[in-house]
């Protein structure tokens, strides 16, 4: 098969995505009183409603209305006044009514869009960007996109978010790996069934399995920020399915979608949607032709693989829920839940650039994880006066050695570690006044978090005080080039790179504790003079 | 004593002068279903526990000296229809697919009676699901009209009305969905109320068709009826589609009809099938509200003769999906043995619904279909519009309508099979559930030929139910409150 | 009697519904169900035009919701209490394999 990128030459990708995301910061489910708990013992969260007995009735959360309210207006929806819920009617064991509860043609949030900042590589993904300028708008197929200093903005339409109800859960017993092919029977327990679901549909305007990336993240940092999910791809409570179809570059029509699911990660998003994109390319340059069907992807076996095929449109009767009233909402509680939205992603992103002297690339990065970008915060607060000077530090610390602990600790929450704002500005400022050398900061985080103990305690402790007195800089330098003869004489040579080696040297000998910065400085000075 | 066979007031008065206790009351009643029932086979199920679970209850507040706070329903025997939950009964919609079905939960409807003091005797037959209008349907044997056990008791609630008819109990529950409380009120004879849509709790009784369905009361006086509507109206956080009701339905019973504008319909009196002695009947009880005052004013209602076409598209609709729950895995009739889910699924479901169980979901999985939802079920519900404009311009001209409940008196059994003819005895009860106003049936007498009983159909504006309650009231006043049937009258068991 | 139905649309619509017919059940719910249908004709008959459709029969009654808080319902005992088959707390079904298996 063809690398993406090769594939992505002759052929367009258009990718749409159908994002579910559970309710699940709230206390009760979608139409009745039952908790939100996941993980309980099975069908221990159940009532008459949500295991659809005989004469039960649904009644809305209006917690879950204004969640999908504010997920619209945080993502540029237009919010419908007047709406209903409708019946889809068809049977599958985990739906105790045999019908799920959502949104007909007209869903309570409609015609949003989010704004995609690809940089770097990762725009590398798009071809059609040859020419253009900078700040300017791309044309044909790249008219949702404007080019940028290092990649482009891809402007993605959001067709609608609409209301639903999550299904129960079902383990299948007897086959292989719990899958349903082979199962001899089937375990149905209730407990998510009723959970509070939007539904959110994209234009089919996303390109490259990174657009659809980003856009994941972006949602999801949208979510987190107006806390409405706690956005756990791992448990379920946030899954993308997308829909996938090829056409020659040039070319207008649609081609055939199959529809892909089970991509339970941002990376299986990337991956999943990067073979299925280069699976069609073969089938359809082979000659071959892609069926409407959906396909499950393997991250193990890194393949899609057929469900199922469509053969018709699917027809689920879908009317009117007679027992729920009609949604007529007014502009006053559309205003008091507007009024409840928090600072979003893009609008944090812009302050910490003005405020902070961040760059919009660094400050995204800080945005991928709530508990990182709120410890940010809270160091520019500790850090006063210097917060403009320590921002980059702080946020280079935190985009690398945090998020690689987090990594490494998975399941650990930033507030449960050793470091707090205050040492974390601490640990930043010594290597800022060059007290310690930022070689000298990793081992002095990596102490801070093992030993739990301030880093001036460590720096105190190890007697890691940078050495910054030229006098003693001077000494190794000289002693460092009495031994490497043959490297000053390729130095004077003009291989200039040969400098890192005799930092290195310097840095050995002075075990780490020397100021770079220095050690550089007479380095030169002493080399040119040799 | 026959306590079923007595009113609110006079059970009430006995208790209060201690003539009796509500034990005795629970006791003789359940004693007296169980005489009677053998031959009427109104109940599905005898609550004997239940029965005296509430009446000691009862008891207790009179020994307390709080009858009052009994609630008004205080040691009044009382049943349900099998369509509504009462925990630890059966609740079986008189169908295989929930024979063995036990509640764990109860009604609105069901709690209301009961917070009211209502003392249970059981739960009644019915329609399967309350499809249908002779009770015939029903998987557990047909229920008998107690004024001729030869003739059907009408339906769906059939059981609800014989039960009161034959003097089992004073008031009884029942559901209306196109005339399944006012027709067998009609063809046994008693007071039988449909409110309007919204004013009863829908929680807890099993839908047939969401938008149209109602609960209400079956009683032999108009002031029983209206006790147990202040019981059961008002607004139930569980039910979004009730409303917000604080009338007090007894309050102008004792009025009159003097200067009240009474409707008729010529489209209705005038309607193919509809049979002399009923006719007769109608305009005599018109010729009587006018000699106590009414102004008769002819209305027109264009449109109410598309009600049975729109109704035959929304109800199996919508009783489609309500009945898509039962499919043999959380409860109900199952077909084990099956390899596969889906064959589990169609032989418990053919095996579990009786006949028009399945017509009807057939239908509705076919009416909602796409292509076919756009020819008929949104013009159905644009005519619903039609019909309701109807109702709502003839209210700027009548307080009440009055037209027939049914076209003709009970029927025999197995004289009507054609579901389509079938249809047709619901035509003056069916328009009122599309529109969603109240209509209830006023026993007026017998039919000439026949000698059964006959209903005047009162129609009322939406939220007016005191309306129709009152010219019941006045109704009552010349016919006399609705008798028990002649072989089940002073204690008698239809011999 | 219009054939709007077709027998091989009621085995579809049945296998819809989830409703066994046996093979000579068939004909007869076609020759019903086409009747039926048959008196449903007024329904199309009328200029529709601008006339807005009554899905709920409640006037104005709009927005009704309730509170985000918890209710107590069912033990597990409860909702099984109805279960024809269960294990380990669930409800038990057979294999659903030829079902779709996904939506």
């Amino acid at each position: 098969m063809k690398k993406l990128e090769e594939v992505l030459q002759d052929w367009e990708a258009v990718i749409g995505l159908e994002i579910h995301a559970e309710l699940t910061t709230l206390e009760t489910k979608m139409f009745c009183g039952c908790k939100l708990e996941f993980g309980a013992d099975p069908n221990t969260h159940t009532c008459p409603v949500c295991l659809g007995l005989p004469g039960a009735l649904p009644v809305p959360n209006k917690a879950a209305i204004e969640s999908i309210v504010l997920a619209g207006l945080a993502t540029n929806c237009d919010i419908e006044k007047r709406s209903m819920f409708y019946r889809k009617n068809y049977m599958y064991p985990d739906m105790a009514k045999n019908f799920q509860t959502t949104q007909g043609p007209v869903a309570f949030c409609m015609r949003g869009h989010l704004d995609l900042h690809v940089d770097g590589k990762a725009a590398g993904e798009r071809i059609d960007l040859e020419g253009l300028e900078p700040g300017e708008q791309g044309s044909g197929t790249a008219a949702n996109v404007t080019k940028t200093e290092d990649g482009y903005i891809a402007h993605v339409g959001i067709t609608r978010i609409h209301m639903e109800e999550d299904a129960g859960k079902m383990v299948h017993v007897g086959g292989g790996e719990g899958r349903i092919a082979g199962a001899t029977h089937s375990l149905v327990d209730y407990n998510r069934a009723g959970t509070p679901l939007i539904e959110l549909v994209t234009e089919p305007e996303l390109r490259t399995p990174e657009e659809a990336r980003l856009f994941m993240q972006k949602l999801r940092q949208i979510y987190l920020a107006i806390g409405i999910s706690d956005c756990s791809m791992e448990e379920g409570s946030l899954r993308c399915d997308g829909n996938v179809s090829l056409r020659r570059r040039g070319e207008t029509k649609f081609g055939t979608k199959t529809e892909l699911k089970n991509m339970n990660s941002f990376k299986n998003l990337h991956d999943g949607l990067a073979y299925e994109i280069c699976r069609q390319a073969e089938v359809l340059e082979e000659g071959g032709i892609i069926y409407q069907e959906t396909r499950h992807w393997d991250p193990s076996a890194k393949r899609t693989i057929v469900m199922r095929v469509k053969e018709t449109a699917d027809d689920y009767r879908l009317f009117p829920e007679p027992d729920l009233a009609p949604y007529d909402l007014t502009d006053e509680w559309i205003d008091s839940v507007r009024a409840k939205l928090p600072e979003l992603p893009d609008q944090k992103v812009e302050r910490f650039c003005e405020s902070f002297g961040l760059s919009a690339y660094d400050a995204r990065q800080l945005i991928n994880d709530p508990q990182i970008t709120a410890f940010f915060e809270e160091c520019m607060g500790v850090a006063g006066a210097d917060a403009a000077k320590l921002a980059k530090p702080v946020a280079n610390l935190l985009i690398n050695d945090v998020t690689a602990y987090l990594n490494a600790n998975f399941g650990v929450a930033l507030e449960d570690t050793p470091l707090s704002a205050g040492r974390a500005v601490e640990l930043v400022k010594l290597i800022a006044e060059e007290t310690i050398s930022s070689k000298q900061g990793k081992e002095v985080f990596a102490a801070v978090m093992d030993e739990d103990k301030d880093p001036v305690a460590v720096v105190d402790e190890r007697g890691m005080k940078q050495v910054s007195d030229t006098g003693a800089i001077e000494a190794v330098v000289d002693e460092v080039i009495a031994a490497n003869p043959d490297e000053v004489a390729r130095y004077k040579d003009g291989n200039t790179k040969v400098i890192g080696f005799f930092v290195g040297q310097c840095m050995k000998k002075m075990r780490g504790q020397g100021n770079p910065k220095l050690i550089n400085q007479v380095l030169a000075q002493k080399l040119d003079q040799a | 004593m026959e306590f079923a066979s007595m009113s609110v007031a006079e059970i009430q008065a006995g208790l209060a002068a201690k003539e009796f206790s509500a034990v005795e009351v629970a006791q003789q009643s359940v004693e007296r279903v169980q005489a009677a029932d053998a031959a009427v086979h109104a109940f599905l199920e005898v609550t004997p526990e239940l029965a005296l679970e509430a009446a000691r209850k009862v008891d207790a507040a009179i020994a307390a000296g709080d009858l009052a706070s009994c609630g008004a329903l205080a040691g009044v025997p009382v049943a349900f229809k099998d369509n509504m939950n009462l925990t630890g009964t059966h609740t079986t919609c008189a169908s295989h697919m929930l024979e063995s079905y036990v509640s764990p939960y109860t009604a609105t409807c069901v709690d209301r009676v009961l917070q009211a003091g209502g003392i249970p005797l059981g739960k009644l037959n019915m329609d399967e699901f309350a499809f249908g209008s002779t009770t015939e349907s029903s998987a557990f044997g047909r229920t008998c009209n107690p004024w001729n056990l030869g003739c059907v008791p009408g339906g769906s609630s059939g059981g609800s009305a014989a039960a009161v008819a034959a003097g089992m109990a004073t008031v009884t529950l029942g559901s209306d969905t196109g005339g399944s409380i006012r027709q067998p009120g009609s063809f046994c004879g008693v007071v039988a109320v449909k409110p309007t849509y919204g004013v009863v709790s829908r929680y807890g009784v099993v839908a047939f068709g969401s938008s149209l369905d109602q609960v209400g009361p079956f009683a032999r006086n108009v002031r029983d009826a209206a006790l147990t509507m202040n019981a059961l109206a008002g607004r139930d956080p569980l039910d979004c589609t009730s409303q917000n009701v604080t009338t007090d339905f007894t309050a102008n019973l004792e009025q009159g009809v003097a200067g009240m504008r009474i409707g008729v319909v010529p489209e209705f009196m005038n309607a193919e099938g509809l049979s002399a002695e009923v006719k007769d009947k109608i305009n005599e009880a018109l010729a009587k509200l006018e000699g106590m005052g009414a102004e008769l004013v002819e209305v027109e209602l264009p449109h109410v003769h598309s009600a049975i076409s729109a109704y035959y598209v929304i109800a199996p609709c919508e009783a489609f999906s309500n009945l898509a729950r039962f499919d043999s895995v959380r409860y109900g009739h199952c077909e084990a043995g099956h390899k596969d889910l889906g064959s589990q699924y169609e032989h418990s479901r053919s095996g579990g619904f009786g006949e028009e169980a399945r017509r009807r979901i057939m239908l509705g999985s076919y009416l909602l279909s796409a292509g076919v939802y756009e020819k008929y079920y949104y013009p159905a519900q644009q005519v619903r519009t039609l019909i309701t404009q109807d109702y709502q311009r003839a209210y700027e001209k009548v307080d009440c309508i009055l037209a027939p409940a049914a076209p003709r008196t009970a029927f025999k059994f197995g004289e009507i099979s054609e579901p389509a003819e079938m249809y047709l005895s619901d035509m003056y009860t069916i328009s009122i559930n599309i529109a969603g106003n109240g209509g209830m049936s006023m026993p007026i007498g017998l039919g000439a030929d026949t000698g059964m009983p006959v209903g005047a159909q009162l129609i009322t504006p939406a939220f007016k139910d005191e309306n129709m309650l009152r010219v019941a009231a006045a109704l009552e006043q010349v016919y006399g409150t609705a008798p028990v049937a002649p072989a089940f009258a002073n204690g008698k068991v239809g011999e | 009697m219009t054939q709007h139905l077709s027998e091989k649309d009621v085995r579809r619509i049945a296998e819809y519904a989830r409703i066994g017919l046996a093979d000579d059940e068939v004909v007869p719910m076609m020759n019903t169900l086409n009747n039926i249908i048959d008196t449903l004709e007024p329904i199309t008959q009328y200029d529709l035009e601008g006339v807005e459709p009554t899905f709920h029969p409640i006037g104005d009654l709009s927005n009704v919701m309730r509170e985000d808080v918890e209710v107590p319902g069912f033990t597990q005992e409860e909702a099984l209490s109805n279960a024809p088959k269960q294990q380990d707390g669930c409800f038990l079904i057979p294999s659903i394999l030829g079902e779709g298996g996904d939506r």
